[in-house]
């Protein structure tokens, strides 16, 4: 789809990215043990996406979102999908992300997954397929929230001619999220600190939603409370803590000991129900990449409803009947270890040599659980900016935010990655890839 | 007055200090230069001194280019500004995104222009940047306590920088003055005692430079514990 003015927009792509420079737009990354801050390489031509497609959307993310949050109420509660053989527990209780210190631990107003990261593709066949949850501390918001606040700037008459949704929102809606759960005081954004990739992203969703940013030593836990120490040792009460860390170095009293990022006691604050931390601990076993075949279930079984959108094609080889089928068509497909992230632990069986597969198979017959499989979906290639300002088509995802609050809320927008390499499908940031801003346009 | 922590307050603190440090050295490194162009002999040796830095500079060409852009150069103005960034970078909540671009663009700036031909006339935009930063911080940042703990440190550095080049006995008592006049607003523990030693200090004639040094040295030490 092209519009004179999007094509407007495009002549302004040094201006967009000098400002971005301008507003530190970067994440860090570690080579060879040296820590390097870059800018996100952004492209200016949009992801863009119709009312109507994008409406279909939101209902599929709506109540993807819902059932994840009833699976993780379930499975530290009464576990009656397990009872109810719907999911097998193998795949809860040896999941990496399962902890066993969550049980019978609800948090706040019951919400888990205050914001889902939810990546999505849309094949050449014209339609969506969900290929991962991200329940822990999915990032990318602040990319295209800040992208989109330049492009308006660079060339307004583009949004002047364009009916867009206006994404400028996600910091109200994140902000909602943290009253709605709050249980009283201030609202605090924790980081592991600067040397973070998502650091950028920490401090300015701080800033937009008027929280803390804090490290792990500007909190203190007393009598099950939360507090943020003042500079003249004042104490302020903390009712909700919008973690940028991982479960195991949240608390060094309750987890990984060796943390020392984290907060003593935090956890049995938590426990206590005087803090809301967002995400809840323990989110990992449901966006475990096992979990993940079982989505399409858990909707019928907690919501009683249809699933609006579809996983990509997906075989467990745990399962008899699957494994059969992974062997048969072991070349045609993409391979996925589940206890990896970040686009590591994905591997296409069509590039791997014959001693890369005996060694694979040698271990997927050794431990299936450790691994899904999936067919490759031929996604839509998105058309970039080469560097002679001329178009090239790469693959690209979408990145989809909800939050649960009182209602659950999808942010018309997302995070669009593409891969900068022609041959390649992984889209990470991490891994060389750029961003683009997702256009949603008004009805 | 808004909720800081311990941290906080020194990282404020520590971003204007050095802030200022590249603003005054950016300023004398321009003196420098010009005097350079016209010395037969060497005068960068005398700089190093009077700015209690090591002389690790093989010839004027070697200072001219390592002193503003060797960011392995602990003394360089390319480190001094990096730590100002490392500082900057943990307060956006504080400063606000557009108060900290400034920070970024000096930082952004002085990088091209080590590549320019000239590099005196991209160094100029470093200047306004850090005019434009102050200016902001007035202008954007509602806290007094802040916006009083950035311009402590930015006085505290001036008058560091000032009694080791020897300034203008005047302008050195102006800042003593501003001094004074902030601190009570920064909301933190300070020695009134040592204020008011400096400030006699301050009105000496002929000015005694190297116990001005040590006072407001001393003063900046305790003021975040």
């Amino acid at each position: 789809m092209d519009f004179p003015a999007e094509l407007e927009l495009l002549k302004h792509t040094d201006n967009v990215n000098q400002l971005l420079a301008r507003y530190g737009v970067k994440f860090s990354i570690y080579k060879n043990n040296q820590f390097k801050e870059q800018l996100f390489p952004f492209d200016a031509i949009p992801r863009i996406i119709e009312a109507d497609e994008f409406a279909y959307l939101e209902r599929g993310l709506k109540q993807r979102a819902r059932a994840l949050n009833e699976f993780l109420n379930d499975i530290y509660g009464s576990k009656a999908i397990v009872r109810d053989k719907v999911i097998p527990e193998d795949f809860i209780f040896m999941s990496k992300g399962y902890m066993a210190e969550c049980d019978g631990v609800v948090p706040p107003k019951g919400i888990y997954n205050h914001i889902s990261g939810i990546d999505l593709v849309k094949g050449k066949d014209g339609k969506w397929y969900i290929l991962e949850d991200n329940l822990r501390v999915p990032s990318g918001a602040s990319y295209p929230l800040i992208a989109r606040e330049i492009c308006r700037i660079c060339c307004p008459e583009t949004f002047r001619d364009i009916r867009i949704d206006d994404n400028r929102n996600y910091a109200r809606l994140l902000k909602k999220t943290l009253d709605y759960v709050s249980c009283g005081g201030l609202s605090v954004v924790l980081t592991p600190g600067r040397f973070n990739s998502a650091y950028f992203e920490h401090s300015y969703l701080a800033e937009k939603t008027g929280a803390k940013l804090v490290s792990g030593t500007d909190l203190v836990v007393e009598d099950n409370q939360v507090y943020y120490k003042n500079y003249n040792g004042r104490k302020e009460r903390v009712g909700a803590v919008y973690r940028r860390l991982s479960d195991e170095y949240l608390d060094p009293m309750n987890f990984c000991k060796d943390s020392l990022i984290g907060v003593p006691h935090l956890y049995d604050a938590f426990r206590a129900g005087n803090v809301a931390i967002l995400n809840a601990v323990g989110n990992g076993v449901a966006d475990d990449k096992g979990i993940y075949y079982f989505v399409p279930k858990m909707i019928h079984y907690y919501l009683e409803e249809e699933p609006i959108l579809q996983n990509a094609p997906t075989y467990l080889p745990f399962y008899k009947e699957d494994m059969e089928y992974c062997q048969a068509h072991f070349d045609e497909l993409v391979w996925k270890d589940v206890s990896e992230a970040g686009g590591y632990g994905v591997v296409f069986a069509s590039k791997m040599t014959e001693e890369q597969k005996k060694d694979f198979k040698a271990h997927l017959d050794k431990d299936p659980r450790r691994f899904i499989a999936q067919d490759v979906i031929d996604f839509e290639d998105l058309d970039i900016l080469g560097k002679d300002g001329s178009r090239v088509p790469r693959k690209a995802d979408l990145r989809a935010f909800v939050l649960l609050a009182d209602e659950a809320m999808v942010w018309h927008s997302g995070l669009t990655r593409f891969t900068t390499k022609p041959d390649s499908f992984i889209v990470n940031s991490s891994q060389g890839g750029g961003f683009k801003d997702t256009w949603v346009l008004s009805r | 007055m808004g909720i800081i922590t311990v941290n906080q307050s020194d990282c404020l603190f520590w971003l204007g200090r050095y802030i200022e440090r590249v603003y005054t050295t950016l300023r004398m490194y321009n003196r420098e230069y010009d005097r350079l162009i016209d010395e037969t002999q060497d005068s960068y040796g005398g700089y190093c001194q009077r700015m209690g830095i090591t002389n690790i500079y093989k010839s004027r060409e070697d200072f001219i280019k390592r002193y503003p852009f060797d960011a392995s150069n602990p003394d360089s103005i390319r480190s001094t500004l990096d730590r100002a960034y490392d500082n900057a970078i943990l307060l956006r909540g504080e400063l606000g995104t557009q108060c900290l671009a400034y920070v970024e663009m000096t930082l952004y700036d002085l990088k091209r222009a080590e590549k320019a031909p000239a590099p005196l006339i991209p160094l100029r935009d470093l200047v306004d940047h850090i005019l434009a930063f102050w200016g902001i911080v007035d202008d954007v940042i509602d806290s007094e306590q802040v916006r009083s703990i950035l311009k402590t440190g930015k006085r505290i550095e001036r008058i560091d920088m000032y009694a080791r080049l020897r300034y203008d006995a005047g302008e050195v008592a102006h800042e003593i003055r501003r001094l004074s006049g902030r601190i009570p607003k920064t909301g933190l523990d300070y020695d009134q005692k040592t204020i008011d030693c400096l400030m006699e200090l301050g009105k000496e004639s002929p000015l005694n430079y190297g116990e001005i040094l040590q006072k407001v040295d001393e003063i900046g030490a305790n003021l975040i514990r």
